[in-house]
């Protein structure tokens, strides 16, 4: 079993540089997140959910705060800590099997044939059997998300952030894999952050549901789900706490203001690409 | 500071001029430290040859020293030889190149435009295109000798390959979208052609002009090295035979130049054709 | 790959330009309406043909000829390689090198014969540095072209993952920049079959090789040599390219199906 860690995330501040100018993506982010926990994050678009989670796993350095795991500054990236980005971000010149095998590269725990046998499990978790041996351009936007799930399963990391993982999954596939992955984070005592824009997928896996809200990305409040699990999504306390998130949301982004911030997200968003290409 | 001023300043400073300006100073201060940077390899090269000529350690004959190489090409250039060979080469260039991208444009528009001529000539000229231009140049002189008509008639040859193909791609890989609005709003033939399959194929028409005249600088440095009285190549081949390996750097030298001269122009007139097709699709809207 | 396209469409228009010209060739030389020293008739082009493979020397000059080019090539693209990734990794190796060699690289490749074989003489070593060097810009740029553009979103996988600088290199970077590898030594492998004859063309040595064979028909007047010279070094360029395309299609079959 891994050892779970606690995440303690202080006054968290980030910004981009765009054009010279900088842009307030999180502000004032504080969070505490016990080992083993599940936490969901809700929230509008662009109001900087996979940036907290890029901050977490350790990919950009520059941000103020504090972000603590189990007392000790995050530096880096680690094995420790494993993310399915929100794109698969698979390798196209590597089979399913080859990309699931990339998580295990440099893990030092298993032996070759305890790795060989994990790959083996996780394709069939993610039901991919018959696809083992498929290239990333013979598979749909699900599947090739199956696959980035089963990478970052297979190397048992003490904290997993998952950002949108099911978003391209059909319902069957989507409430099947929400099982597994509440099987596997039972099991192991992972901790979990989960990035959706599914409410009830953020209130039946959660423990906790932070609600964001954009312009600058800011917690807007944090919604304990005190029921236990297995958890009855049509019993009238599930229902309760959903309908309490999702007014928490609309409260956020009231739908023309959220609208507009989207747009003009986007717009940011492609200005810092170009820029990107010029330097 | 008189108080007239004060506003105007102000202004500056908030409206992020002053800032911006700082920037662009900024930006300037990086390209010319990246532009020294870039100078540390040559230069040093430099200093290593003129060491090495200083202290003897490769004879004179196969490593002259950097100031006879600078004296040679002032001596050519006063004397005129050097604009004598250079003009003879780049009228050779540019013969070919008309010549050349002429028959590029018909054959490329042809088998692009026409099934019929695609079926007919388009595997020949695959076969063709495999030739490397110098298997042809033998046979050419048996054919034309070794006078202007080979020169051109290589050279040309050279050209054609690299125009017909991006021709012919560039006029195929237009999207069927496009013609299909030609079809909707019932354009004529010379409609769609000059307003749909010009416009649309004219980066990848220069792009092919682009490396027809690299390719061309190419054949005419080999075939002027290879049978020729006149021209940079021959130059260079000339003083090679006497030893004077001060006039071959000379060459190098030019052809660098030469060449460099003309990728910096047509990448200047690329950008130029390409913001002028971003206007005319403006104007369009 | 086209040909056997064409022959099972059952269409023959493409070998309509070809025999009409061998049949003019033909009628015009056995009529005699042209000087046939100049034009020689196809059947003593045959006739050459017979002769040169039957007869030692031409075979080995064509071997000798392809054993140059494939030495040449082969060094060239691997320091094409090694160059253009450490141009695409390191900003300083960039910013040191990339000016001279952006400079160098429109120097026109036959330029630097006359100075290679002053320095190196006209034999086999001379002719193989030129080869090499013609190899190596192409596949030096394409493959610094593709270094540079390995998308960010992948080097952060590679980075969650823990990859060590060198798996960076062999399981990232070099897959990923492949396509346009491939690209450069294909290219590559084009400019140095022509960079063989070339420089058999200009070095003259009493060596043997294809574009010594032809070069030497040519001062003997030997026009059907010479033909049949130009058949083969069109046929061993036509072969070369197909192998390549060949190659290059399979090591890529995980982009699909584009074309
Ligand atoms: N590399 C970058 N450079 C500049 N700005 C960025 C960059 N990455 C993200 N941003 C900006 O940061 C803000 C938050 O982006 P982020 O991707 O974290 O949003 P998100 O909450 O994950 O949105 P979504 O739900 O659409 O995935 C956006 O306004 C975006 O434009
Ligand atoms: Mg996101």
């Amino acid at each position: 079993m891994a050892h779970a860690a606690t995440l303690e995330i202080k006054n968290l501040n980030k910004q981009y540089k765009v054009r010279g100018e900088s842009l307030p993506v999180l502000e004032n982010i504080s969070l505490s997140i016990k080992p083993g926990e599940f936490v969901s994050i809700v929230g509008s678009s662009g109001c900087g959910k996979s940036t907290l989670l890029k901050l977490i796993i350790g990919l950009e350095d520059d941000y103020q705060g504090e972000l603590l795991l189990d007392g000790s500054r995050i530096v880096g990236t680690s094995l420790e800590r494993g993310i399915v980005f929100q794109e698969h971000r698979l390798f196209p010149w590597l089979t399913v099997e080859q990309n699931i095998s990339i998580g295990l590269l440099n893990n030092t725990k298993f032996s070759e044939e305890e790795k060989r046998k994990s790959v083996q499990e996780h394709i069939e978790l993610v039901g991919l059997k018959d696809f083992a041996g498929a290239y990333p351009y013979q598979l749909s936007g699900g599947m090739s998300q199956r696959v980035a799930i089963a990478r970052a399963l297979v190397n048992r990391p003490e904290v997993l952030l998952l950002d949108e993982p099911f978003g391209a999954l059909d319902a069957f596939t989507r409430a099947f894999l929400q099982q597994e992955l509440q099987r596997i984070w039972e099991k192991e005592g992972i901790t979990m952050i989960q990035v959706t824009h599914d409410v009830e997928e953020a209130v039946y896996l959660g423990d906790r549901v932070v609600v964001m809200q954009p312009r600058p990305g800011r917690i807007k409040r944090i919604i304990d789900v005190p029921l236990p699990r297995e958890r009855n999504r049509s019993s009238a306390e599930f229902i309760a706490i959903k309908e309490e998130v999702l007014r928490e949301f609309s409260h956020t982004a009231d739908a023309s203001a959220g609208l507009i911030e989207k747009a003009a997200s986007n717009e940011e968003y492609s200005h810092s690409n170009e820029l990107s290409y010029q330097a | 500071m008189n108080d007239a001023t004060r506003p105007v300043v102000h202004g500056l400073v908030n409206s992020g001029i002053l800032q911006r300006l700082f920037l662009t100073l900024g930006g300037f201060s990086i390209r010319v430290s990246h532009a020294a940077v870039g100078l540390i390899l040559p230069l040093g090269v430099l200093g290593l040859w003129q060491f090495a000529v200083i202290h003897e350690w490769i004879a004179v004959q196969l490593l002259p020293p950097p100031e006879l190489v600078w004296q040679s090409l002032q001596d050519l250039w006063e004397s005129g030889d050097l604009t004598h060979h250079l003009s003879v080469s780049l009228s050779r260039i540019g013969w070919s190149v008309l010549i050349g991208s002429s028959i590029g444009w018909l054959l490329g528009f042809s088998v692009a435009l026409s099934k019929t001529a695609r079926a007919y000539l388009y595997p020949s000229f695959e076969v063709f295109s495999q030739f490397p231009v110098v298997g042809w140049i033998p046979l050419l002189i048996i054919f034309l000798g070794i006078d202007e008509g080979l020169k051109i008639a290589a050279i040309s040859i050279a050209v054609v390959v690299p125009v017909t193909v991006a021709t012919y791609k560039g006029i195929s890989n237009i999207p069927r979208n496009l013609l299909e609005v030609a079809q909707v709003y019932r354009f004529t033939r010379s409609q769609v052609l000059l307003r749909v399959v010009l416009p649309a194929a004219l980066p990848s028409l220069f792009s092919g002009f682009r490396q027809g005249i690299m390719q061309a600088w190419l054949a005419l440095v080999f075939v002027e090295l290879l049978a020729s009285s006149e021209g940079v190549g021959y130059l260079m081949g000339y003083a090679r035979l006497l030893m004077q390996l001060d006039l071959v750097f000379v060459g190098v030298i030019v052809i660098g130049v030469i060449g460099v001269t003309l990728d910096l122009s047509l990448s200047f007139l690329e950008s130029r054709l390409q913001s002028w097709l971003h206007t005319v699709h403006g104007e369009a809207k | 790959m086209n040909l056997i396209h064409l022959i099972r469409n059952r269409d023959w228009r493409w070998a309509v330009l070809p025999l009409t010209l061998l049949t003019v060739w033909y009628v015009v030389t056995t009529l005699g309406w042209v000087n046939t020293k100049l034009i020689v008739p196809p059947e003593k082009v045959y006739q050459a043909a017979v002769k040169a493979i039957s007869r030692d020397g031409f075979m080995e000059g064509v071997e000798a000829s392809l054993m140059r080019d494939m030495s040449g090539f082969v060094i060239g693209s691997f320091a094409g390689i090694v160059f253009g990734v450490l141009l695409g990794l390191s900003r300083w190796t960039e910013r040191i090198v990339g000016p001279t060699f952006n400079t160098l690289k429109h120097i026109s490749l036959f330029a630097w014969l006359p100075l290679i074989s002053t320095w190196l003489g006209t034999g086999d070593s001379a002719k193989i540095v030129f080869i090499s060097l013609t190899t190596f810009y192409p596949v030096a740029i394409n493959t610094f072209d593709g270094v540079r553009s390995v998308p960010r979103t992948q080097l952060e996988v590679a980075r969650v993952y823990a990859f060590t600088r060198w798996q960076s290199i062999t399981r990232l970077i070099v897959p990923a920049a492949s396509p346009q590898i491939l690209t450069g030594l294909h290219l590559g492998l084009i400019y140095a079959w022509m960079a063989t004859i070339g420089a058999e063309f200009l070095l003259v040595t009493a060596d043997t090789g294809l574009g010594d064979a032809v070069i030497k028909g040519r001062a003997a007047f030997n026009v059907e040599l010479i033909v049949f010279g130009m058949l083969i070094i069109g046929l061993v360029g036509a072969l070369l390219n197909f192998i390549a395309t060949r190659i290059e299609s399979h090591l890529l079959a995980w982009r699909g199906d584009r074309t």
